[in-house]
């Protein structure tokens, strides 16, 4: 387990390393036009361009600027923001977001949970009947309907019939989260209920569940101890990287509510070339998708002991 | 599910939220402000679109609208503006000129403060801000070069002090100040005789000079503030750490979200109609905004084409009769023609440049082309609001009997009234002669028919993808399929990059906004053979061109430019000839008027009470604002835009 966990921690530092570097070149090689706004390419002189990218260091080598980013991570810098927050330091930028986003993230993952695996489980336990058809409708319809269809009926109906607050409001933020909350968790507990469903009705129909049944286990006990159980392990693995990256926010709901969260971060920053705050998101975003699956991979050997993370003979 | 127990469901989400640990609850968020005691709203609720988020809240280093439409009200400069554009003092309480605008005085108030996010007195604000903060623009270890332009080309020693300071290390050139015996000073056209007066010496004369005093390069900064924060500190200010001595203090700021502006008590001009609060609102898009207007969040929003097309097409609607028109932003568009166009391939497009050189073909344009329609896509409503005839936006300047500059240039075309049905400028029995003239010219050129006219929008905005096949249909409509097509080509990311620098269309749409309040401005970017011409450098690549026709029209327009730039000591004279030149510049269709824009909106602000300046970055500047807590109607605006019932007295 730990020389698993070293292998593993060491590929996702070559990982991440890779990621940032092929970033960092994607960046500069989008036209250097974008460095500017629209204002600035108008108004200024070349001269003051040239000499604005000059400041910036944009005008050295590319192996030059790389080396150089490569030396302030290792002292722990990130840099700073040039136009999203400009020149506050790119911790600071994403600290000030990312917990609005967790928080409001967090809230509706587990009321997503519940309400998603607790329909899933009603789903398969009367498969083919009303509430199955019912849970059925209701994925269908949520993947049906594009989200911003869907979040401007709940923002009508939450605003105008019940009163709450259409933005999200620092001032306020426990009432004004309610429609945003509801947004992210619609689609998710729908997800959450179809593959529960899923897995739950091909363990009921796995031979030893029919044995059970023989045997005179009851119908709950069956459920509970091995349908679910078991249904729940692939459920789980996905789990981890989901609360983690519940940091991440959501680009439609935050854009929706105007929540000061991470969701439109990423695309905002690359639109204003901020390219520390690309870089840093980047950084950010591919170590919390490898820790979450490391992490999955850990639940999922704690829930099913028949799986382990060894080299040899391991399933994974 | 019912309405009782959806609420009660949705308060137990808000309940587990409070439990998790939300954080403290604080003011509503909803309704308007009403005032107790009249209909004047005493808290303004207001938006901006998230894609115009704040970047940066220092005023030396903005250069962002965005940013201006609220640093305006947190620091104040010489000089601010009313709702006709006309300059009004501000921290200067006078100012003058004693030689035709090359030396230029202002005398500021005593006893204005900086005071800091909690309104505690931190320094006074002086002459010597005036210099630090010029210091700071033109330095270029401090400022990257941002606002520079204006300083180089109309203060002396401005322009050589940025190149001096270049030539420093970057600590040599962050030690510099603007202190007694600085080298700034020793270098620099700007002085400080005492406390309270502020003396600029101009490269020439300049009378607009004061204008400019109106925009960010001007502004003040105090260097106890910049030696507390450092000089990163400085740039990177932001609301807990920047001092204020505007109309208001920036007292909640959350990105994205939103920001409250509380009435600064220290402000000087305590005797203002100010709000007690403003609260700025980041909307996703109007339709949104839309909706926060319905549920009482804001207090004006502009509408969408759909909302508006809605609202208006239903006389029960609500909002029906609450439908009123803003007043043009601050931009002139127009048709920039490309003279020197290339092929994709890097081959000039010699079928176009020959066709765009001719002044025929470019008249039978101005006088055929209807653009009725492709105005409708700004205004459904009253599109022909948006016909524009001139080059200088509406509202730069006065005479000094009080005519509008474009009177003068409308006079000397001869432009009519508008009979609100067709376009002024249309006459399709001209332009049918010319039309004929045209062909008839280029075919003994080789000129092929129909010219083919490259026009770019951007390939991820529907929006303009749409108005630009109405335009393509009102080319076809008004012009003949037999003498142009229209091609509506795409580009991904940057027109700059992907178009203009490689010279590819036939022409753009584009408007200007003043930097400073003087035709020059304007007619200046479309000179022929200046460096500082930005047009002609970037857009039409006049200095290009090969047509000797083109080019002497050109020269004359530019010789007109030039004589009446050279008028200072007489502006009403200076007007006029300026007018002279546009004139000419419109007749000979170098460039062809297009369009302002004129949105359609929901408010309870009267907006001919707020400071309209087509210069500057006073015009959001929450001063003077006569509101309603009732929705104003489309009769209330008509009569404000008529000037009956205008309530601009109570600007100010």
């Amino acid at each position: 387990m730990v020389k698993y966990t070293i292998k593993r921690l060491l590929q996702s530092l070559v990982t991440v390393l890779i990621v940032v570097t092929v970033v960092f070149l994607l960046m500069r090689m989008l036209p250097i036009e974008n460095f500017f706004t629209e204002d600035q390419l108008m108004k200024f002189t070349e001269e003051q361009k040239h000499d604005a990218l000059e400041a910036a260091g944009m005008l050295d080598s590319m192996p030059e600027q790389l080396v150089r980013y490569y030396g302030q991570l290792l002292h722990g810098d990130l840099g700073e923001s040039r136009r999203i927050q400009s020149g506050q330091p790119v911790t600071a930028v994403i600290g000030q977001r990312f917990t609005v986003s967790m928080r409001i993230g967090i809230i509706s993952l587990v009321i997503s949970l519940i309400l998603g695996v607790t329909l899933g489980i009603l789903q398969a336990r009367h498969k083919d009947k009303v509430v199955d058809h019912l849970g059925t409708a209701y994925t269908i319809f949520v993947n049906a309907v594009p989200p911003l269809v869907s979040y401007s009926l709940i923002l009508v109906f939450g605003a105008l019939v019940l009163d709450f607050p259409a933005t999200y409001s620092t001032r306020n933020p426990g009432i004004s989260s309610v429609l945003p909350v509801v947004c992210l968790a619609l689609a998710s507990t729908a997800s959450y209920a179809l593959w529960t469903r899923r897995y739950m009705v091909d363990e009921i129909n796995k031979d030893y569940i029919k044995l059970a049944r023989v045997k005179g286990m009851s119908s709950k006990s069956i459920m509970v101890k091995h349908v679910l159980r078991n249904a729940f392990v692939p459920l789980a693995q996905y789990l981890p990287a989901s609360f983690l990256l519940t940091i991440g926010g959501s680009l439609l709901v935050e854009r929706f509510f105007s929540v000061p969260g991470m969701g439109p971060l990423l695309t905002d920053a690359i639109g204003k070339y901020d390219t520390n705050v690309v870089q840093a998101l980047v950084i950010l975003y591919a170590a919390l998708g490898i820790l979450g699956v490391f992490l999955g991979d850990v639940l999922m050997m704690i829930i099913d002991p028949r799986i382990t993370l060894a080299d040899k003979g391991g399933t994974r | 599910m019912k309405k009782s127990t959806a609420k009660l469901t949705a308060l137990t989400l808000a309940a587990m939220m409070a439990l998790a640990g939300c954080g403290s609850s604080g003011g509503s968020t909803s309704g308007s402000g009403e005032s107790a005691s009249s209909d004047q709203l005493t808290d303004l609720y207001t938006w901006e679109t998230q894609a115009r988020e704040v970047e940066t809240l220092n005023v030396l280093n903005s250069q962002n609208a965005a940013d201006s439409n609220v640093i305006t009200n947190l620091v104040e400069g010489l000089l601010s503006t009313d709702s006709e554009g006309q300059l009004i003092p501000a921290l200067a309480e006078d100012y003058s000129t004693d030689d035709n605008g090359l030396t230029w005085t202002f005398k500021l108030r005593e006893g204005v403060k900086w005071v800091d996010k909690n309104g505690e007195e931190k320094a006074d604000c002086t002459a010597q801000d005036f210099l630090t903060g010029l210091e700071f623009v033109m330095n270029y270890h401090k400022n990257a070069s941002t606002n520079i332009s204006m300083p180089q080309e109309m203060i002396t020693g401005a322009d050589e002090y940025y190149e001096y300071t270049k030539t420093l290390s970057e600590e040599e050139g962050r030690a510099l100040t603007a202190d007694e015996g600085s080298k700034f000073l020793e270098m620099v056209g700007i002085e400080a005789p005492d406390d309270y007066t502020v003396v600029y010496h101009c490269t020439s004369e300049l009378p607009y000079f004061p204008t400019v005093a109106t925009y960010n390069c001007l502004y003040p900064a105090s260097q106890a503030l910049i030696d507390e924060l450092g000089i990163d500190g400085f740039l990177a200010c932001d609301d807990t750490t920047m001092w204020f001595n505007g109309a208001y203090l920036l007292t909640s700021y959350t990105p994205n979200n939103e920001k409250v502006l509380t009435k600064n008590e220290a402000y000087w001009d305590t005797e203002s109609q100010r709000f007690d609060t403003v609260t700025i609102k980041m909307i996703e898009s109007l339709d949104t905004g839309f909706q926060l207007y319905q549920a009482g969040e804001l207090d004006r929003i502009d509408l969408s084409e759909s909302n508006l097309t809605t609202i208006y097409n239903d006389e029960n609607n609500e909002y029906h009769d609450q439908l009123v028109e803003k007043r043009p932003d601050k931009f002139s568009y127009q048709f920039h023609f490309n003279y020197s166009k290339m092929n994709e391939d890097g081959t000039p497009d010699d079928n176009w440049n020959k066709a765009i050189a001719n002044t025929a073909f470019r008249q039978a344009m101005y006088y055929g082309l209807d653009l009725t329609s492709y105005y409708a896509r700004t205004n459904a409503i009253n599109p022909l609001k948006c016909e524009n005839n001139f080059y200088t936006m509406k509202g730069l300047v006065y005479t000094s009997d009080g005519r509008d500059y474009t009177d003068l240039v409308a006079e000397k075309l001869g432009l009519g009234e508008s009979d609100g049905e067709t376009m002024i400028r249309l006459d399709a029995d001209k332009a049918s002669e010319l039309k004929a003239q045209a062909m008839e010219e280029l075919a003994a050129e080789g000129v092929t028919f129909p010219v083919e006219i490259d026009y770019y929008v951007p390939a991820n905005n529907q929006t303009s993808i749409d108005s630009a096949t109405v335009l393509k249909q009102a080319f076809s409509d008004s012009l003949g399929d037999d003498f142009v097509t229209l091609n509506i080509k795409t580009y991904v990311n940057n027109l700059t990059a992907e178009v203009v620098d490689p010279q590819l269309q036939s022409f753009v749409v584009n408007g200007w906004g003043a930097d400073y309040g003087d035709p020059q401005n304007f007619l200046g970017q479309e000179t022929y053979g200046e460096d500082g011409a930005y047009y002609s450098m970037n857009y039409s690549n006049i200095n290009d061109a090969t047509d000797e026709e083109l080019i002497s029209l050109y020269q004359q327009f530019t010789d007109l430019v030039n004589t009446a730039k050279a008028i200072t000591d007489d502006t009403d004279a200076r007007y006029e000839a300026y007018a002279e030149a546009e004139a000419f510049m419109i007749e000979n269709v170098l460039v062809m008027p297009c369009n302002y824009n004129i949105a359609w909106q929901l408010t309870h602000v009267n907006d001919y009470t707020t400071k309209n300046a087509a210069f500057g970055i006073q015009n959001y500047k929450y001063v003077g604002w006569e509101t309603s807590v009732d929705a104003y109607t489309t009769e209330q605006y008509d009569e404000f835009a008529s000037g009956s019932g205008n309530g601009a007295s109570a600007a100010e």
